[in-house]
């Protein structure tokens, strides 16, 4: 195992070497420091592993003096914004921000810039110009599914769409994006809503309260992650036949899909964004402080599962985890590279 | 008529009214069809807040100022840590049990430790610890979930003669607590000390074992309630307890308790917990949007309690 470790630590300490051999002076006394607001749950914690695993080595070999993961107890944009006013005094020279808010931190981040630091924000993203953003195109996530769904169910039919927390930019962008498919292919109709929160217990909940009162004949549930398992338990309570339930990449929902299909051959499509999106943003902030030229606005994949992909993926997602996906140097030169 | 005025006095009747009134209006949007099924829902559903609101009524009836917000990383930790024990298998079910129920002992001893030996107001005392009690089940297993034995999540999630198991489950548990309160000495004591507690130290009362107990009480019923909950929504989660932190204190002051503590009430528990699942389910139904479905329920909320708080205290 501790041999494992160090090859692998070699291996990345040659090809980085070997990769980044012209630039790696630059960065090398660079100090870099995450901030996140929030770590209660499965896809935060694997955000914050993949940080781990990919930051560690790229210490270790020099590429940056340091990689610290910070993370604020009470989900607060004010603490939050506390916290980024430390990282300026303690003298960070980028800092890598997934914000509690697209708004309330912009003061801060402001600060932060005015002091010369890079600060890059990815996932829950800022507006404040200065900044970078690695934005999710989540009003496309919300009409691929009604994209796929278009194509496996061509009759069309009723869906029930389940979404996010309440308020937050993210929910209305997934809402929107569904909205709009839905509008573009009139033969699907939402007939009920409910806010699950990205949260199981949540979405099984609120599905259990209003399944009674919707019509029998559900094709298909649109999701936004994380509350597929839960509104499939709740339809098998209930004794309903299953629809298509879109799937969010998280291990439960993956494994029950697994199940079904063995059982019946059951057919969906999973999709959401890898909780590895913060090694992106950190290699993103290693560019910038190397001098490179990034423009502010950056794109990240999504990560889909499709029928033929389950079993590979479920193979590689730990148990109770999110599928993911960790970013490398290319990785992210190739998102840059393509928003240029 | 004199049963209707008798009703019409007990603080708990509003939260009744209110739960049948919007089941009725749920029920009128498929023209009665989904009776049963929301019944069914909500029974189950309320199970969980009727639980830990129970621990929090004792709690809360101590007397101002006291309230667990512990509540919510007590079930998470419970859960966390007797599913990761149990590890599916049926034979260790009982095993897992007891785990869940200590970890409720050691946080309640804990919560009370800091209230009385450090002298810290509950509030603070009970928040400090949850921060403690959610990043022990964070590094515990850092958000894996594992999946209940068959047998427990057979268990939570069957129903027998038409009633969900958990909302028997529940009713065992507010009959144990109704004779503690309205028949044992020991609901005597609570009131007496949330009423007055110099009043009741004079009297005899034991104080500090009473405040002891129903902080240790408490717990225990939130680390049952997440043990039963990660069972029933086949897994532990990191987030799992979070509503409940809120859910649990809008149980008992809907249900008729009153806040300055002193007087405690249970069949207004399950009104409140029934009110609350129901009422999210009546605008969900009739497809309200996420701001005016908040909007409504604070005023029918608000108006609930206006109500309950008119009739005379007996």
């Amino acid at each position: 195992m501790k041999n494992l470790v160090v090859l692998t630590g070699l291996t990345i300490l040659l090809t980085s070497t070997a990769m980044t051999s012209t630039t790696m002076a630059d960065t090398a006394a660079k100090r870099i420091a995450l901030s996140n607001n929030y770590a209660g749950n499965s896809w935060r914690q694997a955000m914050l592993q993949s940080w781990e695993t990919i930051t560690k080595p790229a210490v270790e070999a020099g590429i940056v003096a340091a990689a610290d993961a910070f993370t604020t107890a009470e989900n607060q944009a004010t603490e939050q914004a506390a916290q980024i006013q430390n990282m300026i005094l303690e003298g960070y020279d980028a800092i890598v921000v997934n914000a509690a808010s697209p708004t309330a931190l912009n003061g801060a981040v402001k600060e932060a810039c005015d002091a010369g630091i890079t600060v890059v924000s990815f996932d829950g993203i800022v507006t404040e110009p200065c900044a970078w953003r690695i934005a999710v195109d989540f009003k496309q996530m919300g009409k691929d599914q009604l994209v796929y769904l278009g194509e496996k169910l061509p009759d069309g039919g009723k869906l029930l769409e389940i979404r996010g927390l309440a308020g937050v930019f993210v929910d209305d962008e997934i809402s929107a994006g569904i909205h709009e498919g839905v509008a573009e292919n009139p033969k699907f109709e939402i007939v009920g809503s409910v806010h699950g929160d990205w949260a199981q217990d949540v979405a099984q909940k609120a599905v259990a309260g209003i399944l009674p009162s919707l019509p029998e004949d559900i094709v298909a549930v649109v999701t936004q992650g994380g509350d597929g398992y839960g509104a499939a338990q709740a339809f098998d309570a209930a004794g309903r036949d299953m629809p298509l339930i879109i799937m969010g990449n998280r291990q439960d929902e993956l494994a029950w899909w697994k199940e079904q299909k063995d059982a019946s051959g059951y057919e969906t499509m999973s999709v959401s964004i890898a909780p590895g999106v913060s090694t992106l943003a950190f290699w993103v902030a290693q560019q910038i402080l190397d001098g490179q030229d990034v423009p502010k606005d950056l794109v990240v994949p999504f990560l889909r599962i499709d029928q033929d992909g389950l079993e590979a993926s479920l193979e590689t997602t730990p148990a109770g985890g999110v599928a993911n996906v960790e970013y490398s140097l290319e990785d992210a030169q190739a998102v840059i590279a393509a928003a240029k | 008529m004199s049963v209707v005025r008798a009703l019409y006095a007990k603080p708990w009747i509003w939260s009744f009214v209110a739960a049948i009134g919007v089941w009725l209006v749920t029920i009128a949007f498929t023209g009665g069809s989904s009776a049963g099924g929301l019944a069914q829902a909500a029974l189950t559903f309320a199970a969980f807040s009727i639980i830990v609101g129970i621990g929090q009524m004792f709690v809360i009836t101590l007397g101002p100022g006291n309230v667990d917000l512990s509540i919510p990383a007590t079930m998470t930790l419970a859960g966390t840590v007797a599913l990761k024990i149990m590890d599916t298998n049926d034979s260790l079910i009982l095993v897992g049990i007891l785990v869940a129920l200590a970890i409720g002992l050691a946080i309640g001893v804990i919560n009370y430790g800091l209230i009385k030996l450090l002298r810290i107001p509950p509030i603070i005392a009970t928040l400090s610890s949850s921060f403690i009690i959610q990043s022990a089940a964070i590094s515990y297993n850092r958000g894996i979930r594992i999946k209940p034995p068959a047998a427990l999540a057979e268990f939570t999630t069957a129903t027998t003669l038409g009633i969900p198991n958990l909302a028997y489950f529940a009713l065992l548990v507010s009959a144990v607590a109704w004779v503690a309160l309205e028949k044992g000495i020991y609901g005597r004591w609570v009131s007496a000390v949330g009423q007055n507690m110099r009043a009741a130290r004079m009297a005899g009362v034991p104080v500090d074992g009473v405040r002891a107990g129903t902080y240790l009480v408490c717990a225990v019923l939130a680390s049952l309630a997440g043990l039963l909950l990660s069972c029933f929504s086949g897994g532990a989660a990191l987030n799992m307890g979070a509503e409940y932190l809120l859910t649990s204190i809008a149980v008992v002051v809907i249900g008729g308790t009153a806040v300055a503590g002193g007087f405690a009430n249970i069949p207004g528990i399950w009104g409140a917990s029934l009110f609350l699942f129901l009422v999210v389910s009546m605008l969900n139904t009739y497809g309200a949007s996420a701001g005016i479905r908040l909007l409504l329920t604070g005023v029918i909320i608000i108006a609930v309690i206006i109500a309950a708080s008119r009739s005379p205290r007996a």
